[in-house]
């Protein structure tokens, strides 16, 4: 019998499966995504999979997916009809916010629809202070009548968040117990459970959420476990999180708000556990397909994570400048930044005379002009085929036809004409403006975090991140480009080097000098036996275990806080010494000065990471790929016109295939793959690893 | 040819590049100052400006500060000038030389390369104290500035990177909360110090004349922009007049607001000229200010990709004269001048109703709410707690006016009733919409929600500066007005209603209420869609009477149904009682109930 791991990644267009064996055997399967049930398209993409290699349900020992399943539900507006109970005059905080708004001077703005409209936001009269002693009890014939009015409004599904429960859950306790009670298997949600942390707008907006996608997550994950048992899977389903680790299907049902950047998670995974391999220390990773584009960082083998993030507000996950957007989600994720940046961004000129890309896109409906499917503008594709980056005949191994005469003359007419610029400088200038755009997420994760671009490598991957890599990286200064095998199907991948992990967090505000040592290393013990407990109900006990913890701290009187590591074992004065130490140096890294040594430092909140080691390395070393390129490249004369900037100007430039990379080679070059186009500029050598990554090194 | 026309591609990388620094430079403050106004409320502002003192690009926070980095600069330069020298850091918040008003502080940092001075990063920073005879030193009933704090002309902060003891001596004996006012200004000198960093790499990599070049040029594209913006609007003339209540010292005296926008091909003047003199109570304007208000309403109606800075200003002419409330002299008192810039606001966006119908909206809540609560502990040490809030914006001709968000004229956000529980001694009962509060129409205004403080140690100040009570936000093109606001003492027991602007004693268990206005409605409310109207009656935000009232809406509230016979006689009947008298344009009384 086979043993296949399964990682199963669900875009918007296409459903990616990798199976992959212990010797690093490779089977691929893209398919359309089912939009109505996800879970057919996995089941039958399955299916063709075991039809073309004999293959079997029980060949499989493990499915690893990543899904958009509950991201969407909260941008359509299409999760459980919610009801919200609150403290009495609270009941508004979800849809007041906090204000501020995104955008400045725009009269147009709109605020995202609240998930739970205010006649469903229903109060209580209790009150719980900020030292967490009761100064009015909850009344239970109260609770009933509001459940009454919920139920009578056919709710679905119900959340909790009452004033101050972050120093005291007992009343959403017992709110719990009663709705439990009397609607046994209702999907609820309290927020001292999903998130016991102040500030009561964050921490509803989260259980609210957590709540709203609950019913969607678990009828989907219930169909999906369906039909894979139908086609003969009886493996253990595993869901990509947020924050980069791996849930069971069945946590995932109770705490579906961590896998809803389960997406992009993914990628980085996949990069983070390729870093590890190659020893690379730092690295940055750019993911870049048709809409939109994404950067992280993976720092010394760890990626970094964002304490909160907004689902659907776009543009940089992490920064709060920009705050106001789309829904508030106070769990870890990956902290990624994100910008409307792909190959089907749309270039244009604005009033002031100026080139501009996107964010509009033609998407892949119209879609660019090359592909002549009634696209009428001209965007990011089209100039990278005007340049000769694309293939100007085929796309995806053939697969695609291209109309390359008619990009040109649109983009002639539309941009080259009117800013008075050869069309070649246009296209250049739009690619380039393009690359600016995706920078600002390559910024937004390093130097806007006092990083410097210049010391990481690029690890780039997606269906254009291979082909912009380059460019970037030398605006940047940055010399090492790595492109993974297959890294157009690179996200699919990333799910099988995935991990168990589980992430909590405790607000516990003391300063640091007046630390009740016996009271913290009580919360943190039990914080660990939770966690502990939660792996061994998935497995994992004993050596097969690792808690790693850290503490947010601040000055006192700052609302923004860094996170430094925590020694392990019993926390004595001198570990707390180490710890306001570690914060000092880590402020000055970050704003450039830390405050005198008499300066209260405060702790926030405390942070427990949780992980399931598996029995032996999840991926073999190297990965056996072989998809078929675009017709043509790979051949002694394949070789085309490509134009490399103002500087380098048109080259004559060979088009490859990657095993002809097993000798290095000299720039310029092109390496086409089935999925992905690999630029490899002038003034660099390209090499193959002996993982099967693409290692471009600028000069 | 212009420096784009040679290299659009490079401009374009330059733009974001600059942009970034200032965004940068506001991410720091926020993240690294100590006082809730700041951190949560987001009441500060960063610019990047060129050697000169021009404004070349400004961080995305605070509208209301817009156009006050040129005054500063200018007035420091006027000063200082040719003296400048490396490592030194510049400080002021004299609203007569360079300054708004004493809560705002600017730090200013030039950036030298090689011994010239090629730019500055400046701040402007709304601190929690600076002294003064009320804590939060933003009292509107002080009548002239030498009462209301430490008055701090353009002076080195630091004089050749040596941080200037005396300054920072007497800024330390003159607030109230010197820990957490040095660590905000903290905050604005890491904001200088990432900026010069990332500026020096930027002219590192660019060379030093390519980056002067195109810091103008970016000051020349803007100002085009701008000018092709303002090419398309209509020609003419349009005045509008607005009044606020009084300036809480002569109690219902109301105060004129008048401005005339001149609009003739490229160029917008903006004339404040008929505005009352200044007046007694604390909400004179500078200049700037004026400025900012006036930048904030015409930028809301042209193209959002117009960068902020001194090109605009270019295109953009506005005029006020001195001694009146929009441009004061001395000894006019400033501090809750926030008030004048809010209604000022109101008041451009009226005239460009006028000029542009379908693309203004009606009068919002007239601005933020300004509240202080300050006092000490029984161990003598001191709190403060200084707070906006602000909810409503007015019906809009194609939508209703947002509820429950920031002014368009200042992007704050709200702190957090836990937060404030924990820090002062505070308890938050409630913060909750008030049903009927916004102004009917076919789109309604926002609604203005309340706010109940708790107050639990011994005794405090508190000191409130409020609107819009007497003069309500006004409705557009037969929209109605938004309810007007209210402060009470003990709501739920004396139940006393207190002024709009107050300074009093409130003592333990003591219960404030503010509730915002509403914004004003846009169009005629017998036009509203019923099921709009159903949904807002069914999420209690208008009543079943009101729904009658105003849009002539008859609701079935036990079955959550429309009675369209009723509700089409009603109307009817409504459309009629109006004998053909057409609605009017600006609509500033008269409904609700009231």
């Amino acid at each position: 019998m086979a043993r296949f791991r399964v990682g199963v990644d669900i875009g918007g267009t296409f459903t990616d499966i990798v199976f992959l064996d212990p010797e690093g055997r490779v089977h691929t399967k893209k398919v359309s995504s089912s939009v109505d049930d996800y879970a057919r398209a996995i089941v039958e993409g399955l299916r063709e999979v075991f039809r073309e290699t004999g293959l079997a349900g029980a060949d499989v020992v493990e499915v690893l997916h990543g899904t958009t399943v509950a991201s969407n539900a909260i941008l359509e507006l299409r999760g459980a009809r919610t009801g919200l109970i609150t403290t009495a005059g609270f009941r508004d905080a979800l849809e007041i916010r906090r204000l501020r708004m995104p955008r400045l001077y725009e009269i147009a703005w709109e605020k995202p629809v609240p998930l739970v409209e205010r006649y469903l936001r229903l109060e209580v009269r209790e009150r719980i202070n900020a030292r967490g002693e009761i100064q009015s009890a909850l009344d239970p014939a109260e609770v009933d009548a509001v459940l009454d009015r919920l139920l009578g409004e056919g709710v679905e599904a119900i959340a909790v968040c009452l004033l101050n429960s972050y120093a005291n859950p007992v009343h959403e306790q017992r709110i719990k117990e009663i709705v439990e009670r009397r609607v046994p298997g209702l999907p609820l949600c309290i927020s001292a459970e999903v998130l016991p942390e102040i500030r009561e707008y964050e921490r509803t907006s989260t259980t609210v959420i957590n709540a709203y996608v609950m019913p969607v997550v678990r009828r989907y994950l219930r169909s999906l476990r369906h039909g894979l048992a139908e086609i003969g899977v009886e493996a253990p389903l595993l869901i990509i999180q947020s924050n980069g680790g791996l849930m069971t299907a069945d946590s995932a049902e109770r705490m579906p708000m961590h896998i809803i950047e389960s997406g992009p998670a993914a990628g980085v995974i996949g990069a983070q556990a390729l870093a590890r391999r190659t020893g690379m220390p730092k690295v940055i990773t750019f993911d870049m397909g048709g809409t939109t584009a994404k950067a992280s960082i993976v720092e010394d083998g760890e990626v970094n994570r964002a304490t909160e993030y907004s689902v659907g507000g776009g543009i940089m996950h992490g920064s709060r400048l920009l705050s106001g957007s789309g829904y508030l989600l106070r769990v870890p994720a990956i902290d990624l930044a994100e910008v409307g940046a792909g190959g089907g961004s749309i270039v244009w000129i604005d009033a002031g005379g100026s080139l501009q890309v996107g964010p509009r896109s033609a998407g892949a409906s119209p879609g660019p002009l090359c592909y002549d499917l009634g696209g009428t503008e001209p965007t990011i594709t089209d100039a990278n085929v005007i340049l000769g980056y694309l293939n100007p005949g085929y796309l995806v191994g053939g697969a695609l036809k291209l109309n390359a005469a008619r990009a040109r003359e649109v983009f002639e007419e539309r941009i080259a004409r009117p800013l008075g610029l050869a069309l070649v400088d246009a296209a250049d200038g739009a690619h380039r403006i393009a690359a600016s755009n995706m920078i600002r997420a390559i910024k937004a994760v390093s130097s806007e975090r006092g990083r410097d671009p210049r010391d990481y490598a690029l690890f780039a991957f997606g269906g254009n991140g291979p082909l912009f890599a380059a460019g970037m990286a030398r605006q940047l200064e940055m010399t090492r480009i790595v492109v993974p095998p297959a890294p157009g199907l690179f996200s699919s991948f990333g799910l099988l080097y995935g991990d168990v992990e589980h992430h909590y967090v405790r607000t516990y505000r003391r300063h640091t000098r007046h630390l009740d040592l016996s009271e913290v290393n009580g919360i943190v013990g039990k914080m660990e036996a939770d966690a502990l407990a939660q792996l061994a109900a998935e497995g994992f006990t004993g050596a097969a275990t690792r808690i790693t913890r850290s503490a947010d701290l601040c000055y006192h009187g700052q609302s923004f806080e860094l996170t430094v590591p925590l020694t392990a074992g019993a926390l004595d004065p001198r570990a707390i010494a180490e710890l306001e130490e570690a914060f000092g140096r880590e402020h000055e890294r970050v704003y450039g000065h830390r405050a005198g040594p008499e300066e209260p430092v405060q702790l926030v909140s405390l942070r427990l990471i949780a992980h399931g080691i598996p029995e032996r390395p999840r991926v073999p070393d190297r990965i056996m790929v072989d998809l078929a390129p675009s017709p043509g490249s790979g051949t002694r004369s394949a070789r085309r016109r490509v134009y490399f900037g103002a500087t380098d100007g048109w080259q004559e430039t060979p088009i490859l295939r990657r095993p002809d990379l097993s000798n290095p080679v000299d720039g310029p070059a092109i390496v086409e793959e089935y999925d992905a186009t690999c630029v490899v500029p002038p003034r660099a050598q390209a090499r193959l690893d002996v993982y099967g990554n693409i290692v471009i090194d600028l000069r | 040819m212009s420096t784009i026309g040679r290299d659009p591609i490079g401009f374009e990388l330059f733009k974001n590049t600059l942009f970034s620094i200032a965004d940068e430079m506001a991410l720091t403050i926020y993240r690294t100052a100590y006082s809730g106004v700041l951190k949560d409320g987001m009441d500060y502002s960063t610019a990047f400006c060129d050697g000169e003192g021009r404004t070349v690009a400004q961080g995305l926070t605070m509208p209301g500060h817009l156009g006050s980095f040129p005054d500063a600069l200018g007035a420091t330069l006027k000063r200082f000038g040719d003296r400048m020298k490396p490592g030194d850091i510049y400080c002021l918040n004299d609203p007569f030389e360079g300054g708004m008003h004493l809560p705002d502080v600017f730090i200013l940092k030039p950036i030298f390369y090689r011994n010239e001075r090629i730019a500055f990063a400046g701040t402007v920073c709304h601190q929690t104290d600076m002294g003064g005879r009320v804590a939060g030193s933003n009292a509107s009933d002080s009548t002239e500035t030498y009462q209301e704090g430490l008055r701090i002309p353009p002076v080195k902060m630091y004089d050749a990177g040596e941080p200037n003891e005396t300054l920072f001596r007497l800024i330390e004996k003159n607030v109230r909360v010197p820990v957490r006012v040095f660590g905000d200004m903290r905050a604005q000198l890491s904001a200088c110090h990432v900026a010069e960093m990332a500026f020096l790499r930027l002219v590192d990599t660019r060379g030093l004349d390519t980056v002067k070049a195109y810091m103008q040029e970016l000051i020349a594209y803007t100002e085009r922009m701008t000018r092709a913006s303002l090419k398309q609007l209509p020609d003419g003339e349009w005045s509008f007049e607005d009044w606020i209540d009084d300036d809480g010292i002569d109690y219902g005296k109301p105060i004129r607001l008048f401005v005339t926008l001149r609009k003739s091909g490229d160029t917008l003047v903006a004339d404040w000229t008929g505005s009352s003199p200044q007046v007694k109570g604390a909400i004179n304007n500078t200049l700037s200010y004026t400025k900012a208000a006036t930048y904030t309403g015409i930028k809301s109606v042209l193209p959002p990709e117009i960068p902020n800075n001194d090109g605009f200003h270019r295109a953009v002419q506005v005029i006020a004269p001195p001694g009146t409330i929009a441009n004061c002299v001395l000894p006019a008192a400033t501090a809750a001048r926030g008030l004048t810039g809010f209604r000022m606001v109101d008041c451009i966006f009226g005239a460009l109703a006028l000029m542009l119908p379908e693309r203004v909206f009606a009068a919002s809540d007239g601005g933020n709410t300004g509240i202080s609560i300050g006092g000490y502990y029984a161990d003598r040490k001191p709190f403060i707690y200084v707070d906006f809030i602000c909810s409503a914006w007015g019906g809009r001709p194609w939508a209703d006016g947002l509820d429950g968000n920031a002014s368009m004229f200042a992007n704050l956000s709200s702190h957090p009733a836990e937060v404030i529980e924990t820090e002062h001694p505070l308890e938050i009962l409630g913060m909750e919409f008030v049903a009927d509060s916004g102004g009917a129409g076919m789109f309604r205004g926002g609604m203005g929600f309340r706010r109940d403080y708790r107050f639990v140690e011994e005794e405090a100040v508190l000191q409130v500066r409020s609107d819009r009570r007497a003069f309500r936000p006004f409705g557009l093109y037969g929209g109605k007005p938004g309810r007007p606001s209210v402060n009470i003492i003990n709501p739920h027991t004396e139940h006393r209603v207190v002024p709009a602007k107050i300074t009093m004693t409130i003592r333990q268990g003591d219960v404030y209420r503010h509730e915002l206005p509403g914004g004003g409605g846009w169009g005629d409310p017998l036009q509203r869609e019923p099921a709009r109207v159903l949904r807002d009656v069914r999420n209690e935000l208008v009543s079943v009477e009101a729904a009658r009232r105003d849009y002539g809406v008859v609701i079935d509230p036990q079955h959550w149904k429309i009675d369209e016979t009723a509700t089409a006689s009603l109307r009817a009947e409504l459309r009629a009682r109006r004998a053909g008298a057409t609605l009017p344009v600006v609509d500033r009384s008269g409904a609700n109930g009231d």
